[in-house]
Formats: structure tokens, sequence, C-alpha cells
């Protein structure tokens, strides 16, 4: 079982290799889209990623309400347990 | 006659004979949608079969109708570079100037999908051609990504307008990601094809009856071939932000210089009306 903080470590890993954000911008109050700059293009790569680590399927249905970096912390949170 | 006159007629009969290639579009879309492509569907074969007959049928009708518009005056056109058009794998990129243009590339490219808008599956003349002939819809990004991807891993080719709407005249072209995207992820090959239209005809908002002064000149290239693979090495969303640049690059650099002097008149023309 992962905890939010591993989670969340791993979530700056994926920013940096695949958006090149720095680690330090990845905080749990900063936004996906306005403040990371993050497109629904990435959000698909992202997805997949997220799909990758997990190991089960995700889908977009799954990050409908995700609008942080904390909610998706959340969200990975869920399909991890679920 | 006077000029006025010849000027006059030319214009009303250019109109009259828009009128006539959009009713025959609709009247064609109806046909196909709801008589001819539902009675191929009672041939017997699998449906990768079926869909290949019916996008045969398309191709030959589309051609058919950009020969009409042609032969009833109100455009004249040139295609260079057909024959490299509708390869395994291929991702057909483009311009989209006008509403008629993907007409033509239809026409042009066999066997082809081609990632339309939502909207045509709401056009009562389109939804069921478009449906028959298996293309997919730009929406929402994940599934068109995916089912984009997915054709071009089948070995078909794709058609797709990298703007995602029609280029706006007089601005520079705004190339979404997603095309990229989808190359990255599973293109053999792209192939960009460069359109130009003089005057500007049926842009976006623009009206059926606004016709422009005089009869429509369209004009298309295939350009080389980009290999993808290069853009591969990083991960996918650097890949498709560098690939979404280069293909910026090359369609600025072609449709800004005019791309050969035996064109270059009409480069001047387009200069000039980009500015």
């Amino acid at each position: 079982m992962l905890s939010s903080e591993q989670i969340l470590d791993l979530l700056r890993s994926a920013f940096a290799e695949l958006f090149e954000i720095d680690p330090a911008r990845v905080t749990l109050d900063a936004r996906l889209g306005e403040d990371l700059e993050i497109d629904s293009i990435d959000a698909v790569d992202l997805i997949e990623r997220v799909r990758r680590v997990i190991g089960r399927k995700v889908t977009p249905e799954d990050f409908r309400s995700v609008r942080t970096v904390g909610d998706l912390v959340q969200a990975i949170e869920r399909l991890a347990e679920g | 006659m006077s000029t006025l006159q010849v000027k006059l007629l030319d214009y009303y009969w250019r109109l009259c004979a828009t009128a006539f290639c959009f009713a025959v579009f609709g009247g064609c879309g109806l046909v196909f949608g709801l008589i001819v492509f539902p009675l191929m569907r009672l041939l017997p074969g699998s449906p990768v079969a079926h869909r290949r007959r019916v996008r045969t049928t398309f191709l030959k009708v589309m051609h058919w109708f950009v020969n009409l518009m042609r032969g009833v005056g109100v455009l004249t056109y040139e295609f260079e570079g057909a024959e490299r058009l509708g390869r395994p794998g291929q991702m057909v990129m483009a311009n989209h100037p006008t509403l008629i243009d993907v007409v033509f590339l239809l026409g042009f490219t066999p066997q082809t999908t081609c990632i339309v808008k939502q909207a045509l599956y709401k056009n009562v003349f389109t939804r069921w051609p478009v449906t028959a002939a298996g293309f997919v819809r730009n929406t929402p990004t994940f599934a068109m990504i995916e089912r984009a991807a997915q054709a071009l891993r089948e070995g078909q080719s794709v058609i797709i307008f990298p703007e995602g709407t029609r280029t706006t005249p007089g601005q520079a072209l705004q190339f979404q990601r997603g095309a990229a995207s989808i190359a990255v992820r599973a293109a053999n090959v792209i192939t960009p094809v460069f359109i130009r239209c003089e005057p500007t005809t049926l842009t976006k908002n623009m009206p059926w009856y606004r016709i422009p002064p005089r009869r429509v000149r369209i004009t298309f290239r295939v350009g080389e071939d980009i290999d993808p693979r290069q853009f591969r090495h990083a991960p996918a969303p650097l890949a498709s932000r560098a690939l979404n640049e280069h293909l910026k690059k090359v369609f600025e650099a072609e449709l800004k210089t005019g791309g050969r002097p035996a064109s270059a008149g009409l480069a001047l023309e387009t200069r000039r009306a980009f500015r």
C-alpha cells in the first residue's frame, strides 16, 4: 500500500520526467491546469503513467473531478485501494 | 456585353452553381448514408471488408464531387503528389483554409479514416456517411487519441487537421498538440499536405452564399514525409511538443514562402492575404 507521501514523490518524478517540471513546484495545492500547465493531451500521458505505476486499468472518468495535485493524490489512493 | 455585365453574370452563375453543389452534397449524404451504405452492409464479409467497400465508394463519390465543383465553374484545383497518400499507418496532416478542402483530401486518399468534428455526427446530411465510413470523432480527447492511434496501428491512414478547426486567414497557424501526440504514439510516417485557397471562401462561420468575387483556385501539395521516430526518444509529452513545433515550422515555411517559383504569383497573393 502506498502512502500519500509516496504517491506525491512518484508524481514529482513523473512530472519531472514527462513535463520537465521542477519537483519543488509540485505541491498538494498546485493546480494542474493553471499552475503546472498540464493540458488535456498531457493528462492522457499522465493517466497512462498512473496506469503503469499502480498496475490497474484507470479511465479518464476516474480523474474527472481532479483539479489540484492533492486531488490527484487522493484519486490515486482511492484507485490503488479499490 | 460590358465588363460589368460579364462580371455580374459570372457572379450569379457561381452563386447558383454553389447552391447546386451544396444541394448535391446534401443529397449524396442522404442517398448514400440512408440507402447505398446500408444496402452494402447486406453484402457478405467481415466488418473490415464492409468498411473497405464503403470507403472505396466514399473515395469515388468525393472524387466525383470535386470534379463536379470544377465542372460547374465554382473552382479550379491542382493536386500535386496524391499518389503518396493512403499508405498504411500514414498520418496525413493538413492546414484547413476552407470547408471544402476535406472533400478533396477524402477524394484523393484511398481507404483512409479522418478525424472529424462532433458536429458532423449531428448534421443530418453527414452523420450516416461519417458513421458508415468508420471515421474518428474528435471528442473527448482521451478517446479520440486512443481511437486514432488504434487505426494507425491497424495499418489505416488517418487524415487530421492539427489546428482542430479551420485556419483563420491572416493569422499564424495554431496547431493543437493532439495530432502530434497521436503521431508520436502510433504513426509510421507523417505526410504534410499544404493547402492554399485563393480567394478565401467558406472559412469558419462564413455562410455558403457569401461567394468570393472570382472563381476559387485551390491547390494541394503533398510535402516531404516526416519520420516520427526521430521524436520518440523523449517521453510522450515532450516528444509531442517537439514534433508540434517542428510541424508548425514546416507549415509556416511552406505557406509563407509559397514553396516553389512556379507558384510565385499565387504566393505573393497569399502573403498579401496573410498580412
